[in-house]
């Protein structure tokens, strides 16, 4: 083969067999991933260019009547950082001094120097290839900004790799109080509370925002500003009826007699007359740990009211004029039978008595008493009862409210349960009567019943209860709520009268006697139901524990506030409503009774009191503008007039007499007597510097009056 | 045609074939630099991305304007230059290897004093010893299959310098090594040799391994073994080529058009060792195979030399160097569609980077001289010296 063949044999198998091949597989191979294979890889990269997010809009706040918050959203930042973001140059020339602010402020766990190789262990490929790195959980705004501050993240985002992600808590600024009837809403759970009934109101409307990633292997996503973005609509603020005083005494009242009592569980809620508006609510459950919010016992929970339900039994009897309070009845020392079952009253007294007063017999609550009138009245069909019978008496519960829930606007309100007359479907049976009229056989929550109160102290007129007044957007009102009327009279003026007597009465002289005080009236009805009451024949009746309650108004005559207190099972020290629920129903109305200015006659309604030198302020000294507010404020009478800028009182026999001060320009005042602006005003003006120490008014000063002032520091001190 | 242009042209000299080569692939190189580097602006410049366009432009005219100049001189003056070449080129590699900045963890780079500049030593040791071996190649043709004589002489320097740059960039050593078997192979030198010589690179190969688990700072080998690793047992290919695939999809046939990529925000290193990927997603598999095609058509140009001058040492150098450019290119193609690891080898005069692109140009106005001194001559196979 000669020389020139060989070569041009070798470029030839070079170009034909080894580059054009190759070039040919480069080119198929391109064929294959763009247009065989493309499908497949092209849906790959589509779902995950641009995600349309979510922005959660910034949720309303829960307000208490006075404004103070019960429930706000406070955001926080979940703190990433993207090692990789920086350049070699940027990270080298802050890590040692980032190092030490992380050290310092954010994981003090890592020396300034562990935390420095941490730092360069991060960039290091071998070690670390996450971007995505957490540096702070649940920081607060003031943590977020400090962090930003700090050198190589202060280049910002894509410079210096911090990624600041912005999430939001609900705080609730009084801890455990009314923590129910705020209540949640959570992914997991059943939303509850007002933050449930008005989450529509609350949440705001969330916008959307478009992510691109930016980085796909570590799944970093960053919003975009170019693509159209829907703002969120943040949310408005609720402003309730609870008024966080009222609600604080009742929570911590209540509470104190769980923990007395060793119950399983208690609520207590106090409604303004007038309008229904609820003023507190608390509901406390026993767990391993204490009493808690656990349920809103008060409007979730139906039981069986016990003797607090006899008021509807009077009022029905006095409405059909079946009775009245002086007649006479027999409880026939305490115990009956309806068929073969037993009926006793509760109270040892009812053992030596047998004809007593209609009165009498609510007053000292006997079960016989109540359950004979009424079944005596609506027993059987007859004409005194428009042949309705037992009818006609469900008639009237039915007046009064009680078989419908109230309609609060808060979730989760349970069913009252009221049989229907002679209904099969409700088994309704010869025993039914007698004791749905002492309280059993029906379900009511507390709620219900305290509105139904509400209603007898509200001279016959049910206000709906009610939990927000208002829905307010930044300040201002966007809705306000008025009290509601649901019914204007359950019950004739007069049946209305002699109900509140009867409630008068129990506080007087029956069950609840221990519980008046002289300061102020107070109506009201004890309740001890027995929990889990099983009858059985021939007598044995089992029962699984009490429930305590009190529900009535205050003051008695021109009753502001009605309170019902109900206290599950009871383990200790008396399980009667008088000893157990009534105590705490004291303590409420004695706090809101001392703390409502409006109960209380003004102190200083007498003449006016004769001013004397000896009270009179003297030696005053300060703005004049100001000091004339304050006497004219004050109808102090003075004389004189100060027209200048500063002025001093000076106190005389009986009188005032304001001059003005002057303070010569260039010299160092006297600012003795002075308040501590005043005295800054007046030394600061003259270009000296002021040295402070103490509270209170200007006792000594270190340069002495009429001294030329050159700017000085003048020491003084306040006492 | 305008005086202007026609100016232009009556400069160039040379194969216009190949002139007209690199004028597309100026055009391809500049419109896919600055498409991709969009994310990189953004992160370092703040989203100044005619900052990385200039600095591109600029470093294609100077290195165009180097073609110019290397395809003016003639090309025996490289002759004479090489053994000065190669005496530089062995001390600057191991200072490099030995004192270099470390940067992405491989000392590749020195810093040229006064200039400020970085440059890569290896892509000026890949021109000394592809100058060096044509011309060994060339003065040895009478007793080339002579084994001390020629084969020696030849594989010593060849062996040296891919030896100092393997450590710190294996994939360049090999593609060097390899163009120079390629010289070798159409320079006829015997088959066994070669064979030999493949099978001395694989040892080679394993012993750098072997030392690599013993002095990491040194020898990359873990990164090697990862790499490969990752290939095997990945068959979609690691992030980076799955990225690169969905580029190559996007584009489709014909391509979303100039600007238009969406993956140069999430392939990494978008604007050199997956441009491919880019170009196919802006201009489709036709623009993808246009680009391998021209590739192609400078080898085959070359080839042109080769049988118009067969022995001659211009022939032979225009080969190795077409060689490195093809191989070069070929390889970053078949890392980003997935038939090889990732190897870090960027596209010749196409992916931004200063070296790479210089010394490109100069090779590509070396291949240019000698085209239009061959072209001149007769096609009788001249002695050269």
């Amino acid at each position: 083969m000669d020389v020139k063949n060989e070569v041009l044999y070798r470029v030839y198998f070079l170009l034909f067999g080894m580059v054009i091949p190759a070039a040919i597989i480069l080119i198929y191979r391109t064929i294959d991933i763009a247009v065989i294979d493309g499908e497949r890889w092209r849906a790959e990269g589509q779902n995950s260019y641009v995600r349309e997010r979510e922005i959660e809009a910034e949720r309303g706040n829960i307000l208490a009547a006075d404004g103070s918050l019960l429930a706000t959203s406070v955001p926080f930042f979940d703190i990433y950082f993207d090692p990789y973001a920086a350049t070699e140059e940027d990270f080298q020339k802050n890590v040692d001094s980032l190092a030490y602010c992380m050290a310092t402020y954010v994981d003090r766990s890592f020396t300034v120097g562990g935390m420095r190789q941490f730092l360069a262990e991060l960039r290091d490929t071998n070690i670390n290839r996450n971007r995505h790195i957490l540096i702070k959980k649940q920081a607060t705004y003031t943590e977020k900004k400090r962090i930003e501050q700090f050198p190589l993240f202060n280049l910002g985002k894509y410079k210096g790799g911090l990624i600041a992600e912005k999430r939001s808590e609900r705080k609730r600024p009084f801890g455990l109080l009314a923590r129910r009837t705020v209540g949640y809403v959570r992914a997991d759970a059943q939303p509850i509370g007002l933050e449930g009934y008005y989450d529509d109101v609350l949440g705001g409307q969330p916008g959307k925002e478009f992510m691109v990633c930016v980085d796909r292997k570590h799944d970093l996503w960053v919003p975009t500003e170019d693509l159209t973005s829907i703002e969120p609509k943040s949310g408005d603020d609720i402003v309730t009826t609870i008024d966080v005083n009222i609600q604080d005494i009742t929570e911590n009242a209540l509470l104190r007699a769980l923990q007395y009592h060793n119950a399983d569980w208690g609520t207590a809620v106090v409604m303004e007359v007038k309008t229904g508006a609820i003023r507190a609510i608390a509901n406390l459950g026993k767990n391993e740990e204490g009493w808690f919010e656990t349920y809103n016992y008060a409007v979730g929970y139906a039981t069986e009211p016990g003797s607090t339900f006899k008021l509807a039994s009077m009022m029905a009897l006095l409405e059909d004029n079946m009775i009245n309070l002086e007649d006479s009845v027999s409880i026939e020392h305490g115990v009956t039978q309806y068929y073969e079952d037993i009926l006793e009253d509760s109270s040892p007294e009812s053992k030596e008595l047998d004809t007593i007063t209609v009165r009498k017999a609510f007053e000292m609550s006997s079960n016989v008493g109540v359950s004979k009138m009424v079944t005596q009245a609506y027993g059987e069909r007859n004409a005194l009862n428009n042949n309705e019978g037992a009818a006609r008496y469900i008639a009237h519960m039915k007046e009064f409210n009680l078989h419908l829930p109230t309609g609060i606007d808060i979730e989760g309100e349970a069913s009252p349960y009221i049989k229907e007359a002679y209904s099969e479907k409700d088994s309704w049976s010869g025993t039914t009567l007698p004791w749905m009229s002492i309280g059993y056989e029906s379900r009511i929550t507390p709620l219900q019943l305290l509105t139904f109160y509400n209603a007898v102290a509200n001279n016959g007129e049910m206000m709906k209860p009610m939990l927000v007044e208002e829905i307010r957007r930044f300040g201002h009102t966007q809705q306000a709520f008025k009290p509601t009327v649901i019914k204007r009279r359950i019950a004739s003026k007069r049946t209305i009268q002699k109900a509140k007597e009867l409630l008068e009465g129990v506080v007087a002289r029956g069950t609840a006697y221990k519980l008046a005080t002289d300061q102020y009236r107070f109506a009201g009805k004890t309740g001890t139901a027995q929990l889990n009451y099983r009858r059985r024949k021939g007598g044995a009746n089992t029962i699984g524990g009490y429930q305590a309650s009190f529900v009535g108004y205050f003051p008695a005559e021109a009753p502001m506030y009605s309170c019902i207190v109900m206290i599950n099972r009871p383990r200790q020290h008396g399980i009667y409503g008088s000893d157990v629920a009534g105590p705490v129903f004291r303590e409420i109305a004695d706090k809101c009774f001392y703390s409502i200015i409006e109960l209380h006659d003004p102190l200083n309604n007498g003449p006016r009191p004769v001013l004397a030198g000896a009270n009179l302020p003297g030696g005053h000294a300060g703005n004049s503008k100001e000091m004339l507010h304050v006497l004219n404020f004050l109808e102090l009478p003075y004389f004189g007039s100060a027209d200048g800028e500063m002025a001093v009182i000076m106190a005389q026999s009986d009188s005032l007499i304001i001059d003005n001060r002057r303070l010569p320009e260039d010299k160092v005042p006297s600012v003795i007597g002075m308040g501590l602006r005043d005295a800054l005003y007046a030394l600061e003006n003259r270009g000296l510097r002021v040295r402070i120490s103490g509270v209170g008014k200007v006792v000594t000063q270190s340069i002495m009056p009429g001294t030329r002032a050159r700017g000085q520091t003048v020491s003084i001190r306040l006492n | 045609m305008s005086t202007f242009a026609a100016r232009i042209y009556a400069e160039l000299r040379g194969d216009r074939t190949i002139w007209a080569i690199i004028a597309v692939m100026a055009i391809f190189s500049l419109l896919a630099v600055y498409s991709s580097t969009g994310m990189l602006a953004y992160r370092e410049r703040g989203g100044n991305t005619e900052a990385f366009l200039l600095k591109h432009g600029l470093v294609l005219v100077v290195g165009l304007f180097l073609t110019y100049v290397a395809h003016l001189m003639h090309y025996m003056r490289y002759s004479r230059w090489a053994p000065a070449l190669i005496t530089i080129a062995v001390p600057l590699l191991i200072y490099t290897v030995a004192f270099g900045p470390n940067i992405n963890e491989a000392r590749r780079w020195i810093l040229l004093p006064f200039v400020g500049l970085t440059i890569q030593t290896s892509d000026f040791a890949k021109l000394a010893l592809i100058i060096y071996v044509a011309r060994a190649i060339s003065t040895k043709q009478e007793y080339i299959k002579d084994f001390n004589s020629a084969f020696l002489p030849i594989i010593v320097p060849v062996l040296l310098i891919c030896g100092l740059i393997a450590p710190s960039d294996l994939s360049t050593a090999g593609v060097l090594f390899t163009a120079c078997l390629g010289m070798m192979f159409v320079g006829r030198v015997a088959l066994k040799y070669i064979i030999l010589l493949i099978m001395l690179g694989v040892v080679v190969f394993a012993m750098l391994f072997l030392m690599g688990s013993f002095f990491p700072d040194f020898i990359r080998s873990t990164t090697w073994t990862t790499r490969i690793q990752e290939f095997l047992s990945n068959p979609d290919g690691v992030y980076q080529v799955q990225q690169a695939k969905i580029a190559i999809a996007n584009g489709g046939w014909l391509g979303e058009g100039p600007g238009n990529s969406i993956q140069r925000n999430f392939l990494p290193s978008s604007y050199s060792d997956f441009i491919y990927a880019i170009i196919c997603e802006e201009y489709g598999v036709l623009g993808g195979a246009l680009l391998i095609s021209l590739y192609t058509l400078l080898f085959f140009r070359v080839t042109r030399l080769v049988t118009k001058s067969p022995k001659a040492f211009g022939a032979m150098l225009a080969m190795g160097l077409s060689i490195l450019i093809v191989l070069q290119a070929f390889i970053n193609i078949a890392v980003a569609v997935h038939l090889v690891p990732v190897t870090g080898i960027t596209l010749p005069f196409i992916s931004m980077g200063g070296t790479s692109i210089i010394f490109t140009c100069i090779s590509l106005g070396i291949i240019l001289s000698v085209s239009k001194y061959i072209e001149t001559v007769s096609p009788v196979p001249v002695e050269e010296e």
